[in-house]
């Protein structure tokens, strides 16, 4: 953990993380802990995943159907955790999601550099 | 209720059981996320406890965490609905003027209808207390082409009562029965002598209601035949109140008309009033049978109240089918039954009788009142919405769902017309307290309205519906909000849009007219009534005290005796202190004598309807003086004019005037019975033997009820006349000072003369007067009160859309006065706007209340349903209290300080 480094920490804009712990589950299923680690690292820790924020938006999820959870024993500890995969409604929910988030960064960046778009 | 509650506990305990499963593994699933950060941050280097620590700083607030999870889970709608019950209540605290306006505004609208609608139920709509009450039903004779109202029913003869029974296939019994005012003795240890209904009922009477005595047995067969008639059925009511409930009631005589009757039986409380021709009977005695009854000359003997039993799975239609045949055909048999036809009504229907038209009106006018209620509370809702538009926006701004801010609307709606609901029923019961102390005597039926499950569920349900409908649409409106505009317009209100300032200024003129409508129709049933009490009875009204004696002719066997104790009887009230005069008679207005046909020497007649007749008075000497009716012409009764005399008759103005237009009448002779055409069986009626001369012509009185001009009216002497000297007589009294206080001196006279003979419906003309109108006052009393709630209501409804108007158009009032508009011009403005509302809203009204008349014009004496002053004066009546109500709010804008009112916002 690197608390430290707040200045290059960005918000997750609201909606975005639903999307993130979508994207997370597609490689298998994971446990909250995991996948809020998975994001931090393969953002190099810009986006920092609040906890609070975390839980419920997976039982959020959960609830709508995207998302179902087991309680599996892990493979490298002795300790039972609450497992998440995605479920088919999960996988469609993520490919809306990627287009209209495609639309809206293509969107921002017309905004924001308009030379390149000519 | 157990069903319910066992239910809410049920779900209460599945809710608390899945909420508390859940948090506990919400707990776990952090727990374990915690022992792994633990875990990694051991690994980094810190030790256990340190790790430990750290971990949970790095999560954050599990206790939120945990809460939004909860949250999320938190579907059950019973817990949703609880939560947004508490907001809604809490909300509705903090504005304590809009909650009370409300909750009083549904109340009046919510109890008034529930008051009513017990009535309805009480007096329509209960079941019957009978077994397979469906099947009972009542037989009518109607006369061909003659509207057969309740109001006004005709009973068969016994003899063509007997033929529909044998005839018919439609029944399984049919009885024929009436009842009498009788004299009851209840022996020494018993109290008072007492006048009392007696029914006269054969045995099949009981069995036809399907009633069985609480101790005792039913009539027999035998106890039909006269002089084995000796028996009586006693109510309980009577059976607790004279005897103690004591059970050796039973074969203990009683004294009806001076002759003995042994109980034999006491029967339950259950026949209401209404199923007996005359008032509720206590006692019952069998009808009995004189041989002579079965003559063919008794056939025209109409009015007894019939009674039957359908056979099972037979219609009503069948049954009046099969009777109209019956008829048709004993109508071809017997002369006297021509153009004589039969009514089968079902029991139940025959309950409200002459009601009918007054409990409609009444109907109608509480719809009204709730409509108007519901009005201004959509109204209130919108002022409310609208003013809480950037409370609503800031909220759906920070996340709100739009289905969120609806169902708290909502919320608040049900609770404030569950409120209403619950205190317009409070309301109900209080007001149905007065009006059973209001008690009106020709209504008896409302003695038994009530509150029962029926009503509450009305209540319940009317509740509901208002809220939904009335709710409902405001709290949309509320919700579909622009969220830019609302912030924008900053202090000022979204709502003071064109559109929906239209849909308020709507539903004010919707109130102003419906409201219109029941101030005329009170205003005419007030104006009606005073005419109706107004009325000129021909005779000095007030000091006359009135009472009932019945001459039963066991003891009183002859004309001759009956007499006597007449004379003796007036003659001993007369010497009474404080007495100024008395008459026995048996006619006085404004009652209806009976109607007697006439033979009139000259007065030529060839068709039944032709045959002359009048209003029939049998009376003593002192009757013109006693009441204070003017002698016109001729003179009055005398001394001398005796049972050795010739007799002698006294006639009306209004009798001269249709018998003898241009001649003089007096020392005329007329015959008292009708005329024998040749051909024509005229209807039962009385015959005397000798004619009558007519001696003097008097004014005319009130002979025919308050509501019908007089009647031609002729007055003979029961001393001349043996034929029509009956049992039933009145004694009026002229007193110096209050009547009443005579009552018990009157009393002990007659006690003297005989200690079995009750002093009967004992009251002042006045009161009499006061009684036969008090249907009519309890349905103005009523709808004046109502038109009174409506007029607030709608007083309210406009004073409010004018204050918010005010209060919206106060910056553009504050320019206008800041460039030197005139105070008066200003308030013109304000004023315009709800006198607009009010002017159209009544002249919207008053086509209601034209296209109303039906209903109202059955009610009203002497005024027309469509009356020009009231149609003119309510508008503008109407239009001032709307004027004034709108000026309270204006006055308000005279006192916007310009500067001020402009440097706001």
């Amino acid at each position: 953990m690197t608390p430290n480094k707040s200045s290059n920490r960005a918000e997750l804009l609201q909606g975005t993380l639903d999307m993130l712990i979508l994207r997370t589950l597609l490689f298998g299923p994971a446990h909250g802990h995991q996948i809020a680690k998975h994001i931090q690292r393969t953002t190099d820790d810009v986006l920092q995943v609040e906890h609070g924020s975390l839980y419920p938006a997976l039982h959020r999820m959960e609830r709508k159907g995207w998302i179902v959870a087991k309680w599996e024993m892990a493979k490298d500890r002795n300790r039972e955790f609450k497992y998440y995969r995605l479920t088919p409604a999960g996988r469609k929910q993520l490919v809306r999601e990627q287009s209209r988030w495609k639309q809206l960064a293509a969107a921002v960046a017309t905004v924001l550099w308009p030379a390149r778009g000519g | 209720m157990s069903v319910w509650n066992w239910l809410r506990t049920r779900i209460a305990r599945v809710a608390a059981w899945r909420r508390r499963d859940r948090d506990a593994e919400v707990e776990r699933e952090l727990e374990a996320h915690l022992a792994i950060e633990a875990e990694e941050q051991q690994d980094s280097g810190l030790p256990p406890e340190q790790a430990r620590y750290a971990a949970r700083r790095a999560f954050g607030n599990t206790t939120r965490a945990q809460e939004d999870v909860r949250e999320i889970w938190n579907a059950i709608w019973l817990e949703r609905l609880a939560r947004d019950v508490k907001y809604a209540a809490s909300s509705l605290r903090k504005s304590p003027g809009f909650s009370v306006v409300a909750v009083l505004t549904l109340a009046l609208g919510i109890g008034a209808n529930t008051a009513i609608f017990s009535a309805i139920d009480a007096l329509m709509l209960r079941s019957l207390p009978f077994t397979a009450a469906d099947q009972l039903v009542r037989i009518y004779s109607i006369q061909e082409g003659m509207f057969n109202t309740f109001a006004n029913p005709d009973g068969p003869s016994a003899l063509d009562v007997r033929d529909f029974a044998q005839r018919s296939r439609s029944f399984q019994n049919m009885v024929a029965y009436d009842t009498w005012a009788k004299n009851v003795s209840f022996g020494e240890s018993a109290g008072q002598p007492e006048q009392m209904e007696v029914g006269l009922v054969p045995a099949a009477y009981f069995e036809i209601l399907g009633i069985q005595p609480i101790i005792g047995r039913f009539f027999s067969e035998d106890e039909n035949q006269e002089g084995k008639n000796y028996v009586a059925a006693i109510s309980a009511q009577l059976w607790r109140s004279r005897f103690a409930g004591d059970p050796s009631v039973l074969g203990r005589k009683i004294r009806i008309n001076g002759e003995p009757y042994a109980i034999v039986a006491v029967m339950p409380d259950v026949i209401p009033a209404w199923v007996e021709p005359g008032r509720q009977s206590e006692i019952w005695t069998p009808f009995p049978y004189s041989p002579d009854m079965w003559a063919e000359s008794g056939r025209g003997e109409r009015g007894y109240a019939v009674l039957a039993r359908l056979n099972p799975g037979v219609a009503l239609e069948q049954a009046q089918a099969d009777l109209s045949v019956i008829a048709a055909a004993l109508a071809a048999e017997h002369p006297v039954d021509q153009g004589v036809g039969v009514a089968v009504k079902r029991l139940a229907d025959s309950r409200v009788g002459a009601l009918r038209p007054m409990l409609y009106l009444l109907m109608g006018a509480v719809s009204l009142i709730l409509l108007i209620a519901c009005v201004n509370l959509a109204n209130l809702l919108l002022a409310r919405n609208s003013a809480r538009q950037r409370e609503l926006a800031v909220r759906a701004a920070l996340g709100a769902g739009s289905g969120g801010l609806l169902r708290q609307l909502l919320a608040e709606t049900l609770l404030l017309s569950l409120i209403g609901g619950a205190v317009g029923f409070a309301c109900a019961e209080i007001g149905l307290r007065a009006l059973a102390r209001m008690h009106p005597e020709n209504l008896p039926q409302l003695g038994s309205v009530g509150i029962d499950w029926r009503v509450l569920t009305f209540t319940l349900l009317v509740s509901l519906v208002t809220s939904l409908l009335f709710g409902l649409a405001p709290a949309f409106m509320g919700t579909r909000l622009n969220l830019v505009d609302a912030l924008k317009q900053g202090g000022r209100s979204a709502m003071s849009g064109r559109s929906s300032q239209r849909v308020r200024s709507l539903l004010v003129t919707t109130e102003m007219a419906m409201c219109l409508m029941l101030l005329v129709g009170a205003s005419l049933l007030i104006r009606s009534i005073i005419r109706l009490e107004g009325q000129n009875l021909g005779i000095r009204q007030d000091h006359l005290l009135r009472g009932r004696i019945y001459l039963p002719p066991v003891r009183y066997t002859n004309p001759g005796v009956r007499t006597r104790f007449c004379d003796d009887f007036a003659t001993r009230v007369r010497a009474l202190p404080g007495v100024i005069d008395a008459t026995v008679t048996t006619v006085y207005p404004p009652n209806n004598g009976w109607t007697q046909k006439l033979v009139i020497p000259g007065y030529a007649v060839t068709r039944i309807q032709d045959i002359p007749s009048a209003q029939f008075g049998v009376v003593d000497q002192h009757f013109l003086r006693t009441l204070g009716i003017p002698l016109i012409r001729g003179r009055d009764f005398a001394e001398s004019d005796g049972a050795t005399s010739p007799p002698v008759a006294l006639i009306s103005e209004e009798f001269k005037r249709r018998y003898f237009a241009t001649e003089d009448p007096i020392g005329r002779k007329i015959h008292i019975g009708p005329p024998q055409l040749p051909g024509i069986a005229v209807e039962e009626n009385i015959t005397d033997d000798v004619d009558v001369t007519m001696i003097g012509v008097i004014g005319d009185f009130k002979n025919a009820g308050l509501a019908l001009a007089s009647q031609p009216q002729i007055s003979v002497l029961y001393s001349q006349h043996p034929l029509v000297n009956g049992g039933f007589k009145d004694i009026l009294i002229r007193t110096a000072s209050e009547p009443h206080l005579l009552e018990s001196e009157i009393r002990s006279q007659l006690r003297a003369l005989d200690p079995d003979m009750p002093f009967a419906e004992v009251q002042t003309i006045d009161e009499l007067v006061e009684r036969q109108t008090g249907g009519q006052r309890f349905t103005t009393v009523l709808l004046a009160s109502f038109a009174v709630a409506g007029l607030a209501l709608a007083v309210v409804g406009i004073y409010g859309v004018v204050s918010f108007l005010v209060a919206q158009r106060k910056q553009e009032m504050a320019v206008r006065m800041a460039l030197g508009a005139s105070h008066g011009s200003v308030l013109w403005l304000v004023l315009k706007q709800g006198v607009k509302m009010a002017a159209i809203g009544a002249a919207i009204g008053l086509l209601g209340a034209f296209a109303a008349q039906k209903f109202t014009s059955g009610l009203l004496f002497g005024i027309s349903p469509v009356d020009p002053l009231t149609f003119a004066g309510a508008p503008i009546f109407l239009l001032a209290v709307a004027a004034i109500a709108c000026a309270i709010p204006g006055a308000r804008v005279l006192q916007i300080d310009p500067a001020q009112a402009l440097r706001q916002d």
